[in-house]
């Protein structure tokens, strides 16, 4: 085994010495406690003695030469041994201004801590989540980078490095792509209702996990319903009718009437059902408070009032705030099934398409009769798809017999 | 301006405040004797020659005597600068610092003052556990007193300065590999930054940090010696496009919190080094205060880097590997990028 040569350490306050001698020879045998070389200091001349038995090997000073306290001028090897050279010591003038004296000594490894987050843990820096949240990033899907695998700033910053050029893509120079020649009739500037409504919708389409579900129900029952409701003198829409059913069929299924804040689900105790309007301001989504537990005549009373409110741009923010739960129809305009978007923070929206008379198997037979179309936006985060379509299940069973209501 | 080692400027400050107020006073062991080295580390060399032995006084070994003497002094109205030759004898005169100069003021209602200024040395230099350790923990823990730590010749000279004009007691930690003392008390292995020191007069106050070099990417901050091991990590970091800041606190207590926690806002990391042993360091304190107020700025777990749990070795490979080195900086900071 090779033993190092060390300049020996003498006294507290010695930094180099000089090589005097050397009394053996490059490849010469040398035995421990012998004459091996010698040194000078200030004060005095001193003879060093072998540290090992062996042959001397690798001579890396010369007499004369000012060496560091500690630093190796030589190894002794076993007969036959080979061993790296010693490197050639540094002369004290040579080193750098304040730089520390002996080589440090490579730091004991530490035990390494593990590269990823224990299985079904997040972590997460403070710092990255108070940014996330700032933002409204959705930091649980994202890939941690920093220590143990944790989500540090930059992966968030990352995130929303990429959001901003989904929203705001490279302007390219490219002729078929933006072709001079067409011509532009107007420029409209987001901002206003137009630019909440594209926030909330892009935010609504990256942050959620939409899954829609579409079912037809047979609406003659209701057709008859609302038509017997109008032969009474009471002006019920089929919205007020939806919103009655949707209304109750949450009370049974609260997971839809729930919202995801963080790490954590709530579930409302209260139902309060947003209507989508369509304006000339652009969508309005006035809430109607308390459904489950308002009569039909009721329901039909505020939303008459708040539609009103809507189209003559009225609205107060606490009109369009709280809701729940959201409805929308676009039934007036012809469309059978759609795939509305969620109206954050909420869990689900039920849209609901035209009621019109179609050929239909009704008692074993091809009968004429009211049908329509409902598709039931879910976010898949809060909800699983089974439960989801119970809950249309039960609205589709309750605009087919809206007796049971009675129950 | 004149260059100075931190020695320099420490012995210019206490000339210079002997001049100006009669009633400050040296006090230690061969501190001023004929033909002697002017204290452990040169710093009063030469100032019995303008005072005499009365102002440059000498005493027998004992450190609770001349820490008593010098905390009765400060009691009576004058301004003793005591000073022991090594920090770990300070604990010989335990009762005096912590039971009666740190408590008189808040005993007496404030009534009585005590403007002790204590200098200690510390720091691992090769001379084996009981002349090497790191004792900032255990004064900053005892409320009434003050710590400093200068690791410049400029914040030596005005926070000597400041600490004699204090109605406190204040301690000052000088590490010995930054004294530049020469001749005979040089240590080996010393860094003696030179620094510029102005010759008009000036203060550095108790309690103001300052940046040492300013960086984006991690905040490092050390005292002493570990100023310059951290400034060394940082010129390697910067090789490889990591900017960190490094502070110098200075002070100890009071500590410049916002400083750290501005500098913590700005990079999100947090790096303390220190020469003391880990457990109940003083690094420990600054960890646990920004956790506590800077918690959701932090972007990685703050790390700690100081000697281990063991008392400083003799054996000189031994202590290298137990101070803190720029490469145990530059590892630690890498564990949380």
């Amino acid at each position: 085994m090779a033993t190092d040569v060390l300049v020996p350490p003498l006294g507290q306050t010695v930094d180099t010495v000089t090589l005097v001698t050397w009394y053996k020879r490059e490849g010469e045998a040398v035995t421990q406690g012998e004459k091996l070389y010698a040194i000078e200091t200030d004060k005095a001349t001193l003879d060093i003695e072998a540290p090992a038995s062996g042959i001397l090997r690798h001579i890396a000073a010369q007499p004369g030469q000012k060496v560091r306290v500690l630093s190796p001028i030589a190894r002794i090897l076993a007969p036959g041994e080979e061993a790296e050279a010693v490197p050639a010591p540094t002369p004290p003038a040579a080193a750098p201004a304040g730089a520390p004296v002996p080589p440090t000594p490579a730091p004991a490894p530490a035990a390494k801590p593990p590269t990823t987050p224990p299985a079904g843990r997040i972590f997460i820096s403070p710092r990255a989540r108070r940014l996330a949240e700032e933002h409204n990033v959705p930091w649980q899907t994202l890939q941690g980078t920093g220590p143990q695998g944790a989500i540090v700033e930059r992966d968030v910053r990352a995130y929303l490095q990429s959001q901003a050029a989904v929203k705001a893509p490279p302007v390219t120079t490219g002729p078929a792509i933006t072709p001079p020649t067409i011509a532009v009739m107007q420029t409209i500037p987001l901002e206003g209702p137009r630019a909440v409504i594209a926030q909330r919708m892009l935010e609504s389409r990256q942050t959620t996990a939409p899954v829609t579900l579409m079912s037809e129900a047979d609406a003659t029952a209701l057709v008859e319903l609302r038509r017997q409701f109008h032969e009474a003198g009471i002006p019920v829409s089929y919205n007020d009718i939806f919103l009655y059913i949707a209304g109750r069929a949450l009370r049974q299924f609260p997971r839809l009437n729930a919202s995801l804040e963080g790490e954590t689900i709530r579930l409302w105790d209260e139902v309060h059902i947003g209507l989508a309007v369509d304006t000339e301001r652009g969508l309005l989504v006035p809430v109607v408070r308390d459904v489950d537990r308002k009569r039909l005549a009721d329901i039909a009373r505020e939303t008459q009032r708040l539609i009103e409110r809507a189209r003559a741009g009225q609205l107060t923010p606490e009109e369009m705030s709280g809701g729940t739960f959201t409805i929308t129809n676009l039934g007036m305009y012809d469309v059978d099934a759609f795939t509305p978007i969620i109206h954050l923070p909420q869990c689900a929206v039920l849209g609901i398409g035209r009621i019109v008379e179609r050929p239909a198997v009704f008692q074993g037979m091809i009968a004429v009769r009211h049908r329509v179309w409902l598709s039931l936006t879910f976010d898949h985060r809060l909800i699983d798809g089974a439960p989801a379509a119970q809950f249309l299940q039960r609205i589709i069973q309750w605009v087919e017999m809206p007796h049971l209501l009675l129950i | 301006m004149a260059l100075m080692t931190i020695a320099e400027a420490l012995r210019q400050a206490i000339r210079e405040e002997m001049r100006r107020d009669p009633r400050v006073f040296c006090i230690g062991e061969d501190i001023g004797i004929p033909g002697g080295f002017g204290g452990a580390f040169t710093v009063t060399l030469g100032l019995s020659e303008e005072f005499g032995h009365e102002r440059i006084l000498d005493t027998p070994i004992s450190e609770t005597g001349l820490i008593g003497v010098a905390i009765g002094a400060a009691m009576a109205g004058l301004r003793p600068i005591a000073d022991v030759q090594y920090g770990d004898f300070l604990f010989c005169a335990m009762d005096q610092i912590a039971n009666q100069a740190a408590k008189m003021t808040y005993m007496s209602g404030g009534t009585v003052k005590v403007p002790l200024v204590l200098r200690a040395p510390v720091g691992a230099t090769g001379r084996g556990a009981q002349h090497a350790q790191s004792l900032e923990a255990f004064f900053t823990h005892i409320p009434g007193l003050k710590v400093v730590a200068p690791a410049t010749a400029y914040d030596a000279k005005g926070l000597l300065k400041s600490a004699v004009r204090d109605d406190n007691p204040v301690i000052i930690f000088e590490h010995k590999l930054l004294y530049g003392s020469k001749g005979p008390r040089a240590e080996r292995g010393a860094l003696s930054p030179v620094g510029e020191v102005p010759e008009e007069e000036y203060l550095v106050p108790i309690g103001k940090g300052i940046i040492r070099r300013e960086g984006k990417d991690v905040t490092i901050v050390g005292k002493l010696l570990t100023v310059y091991r951290a400034l060394e990590a940082a010129e390697q970091l910067a090789k490889e496009g990591i900017e960190a800041e490094v502070i110098d606190p200075r002070t100890l207590v009071p500590l410049d919190k916002e400083l750290i926690l501005d500098s913590v806002r700005k990079t999100g990391r947090l790096v303390i080094v220190e020469e003391d042993n880990y457990t109940g360091g003083w690094g420990a304190d600054v960890a646990a205060m920004v956790a506590a107020e800077a918690f959701f700025w932090l972007d990685a777990p703050i790390v700690r880097v100081s000697a281990p749990d063991t008392p400083p070795p003799f054996s000189p490979p031994m202590e290298q590997f137990y101070v803190p080195s720029a490469e145990r900086v530059v590892q630690a900071v890498k564990s949380i990028l």
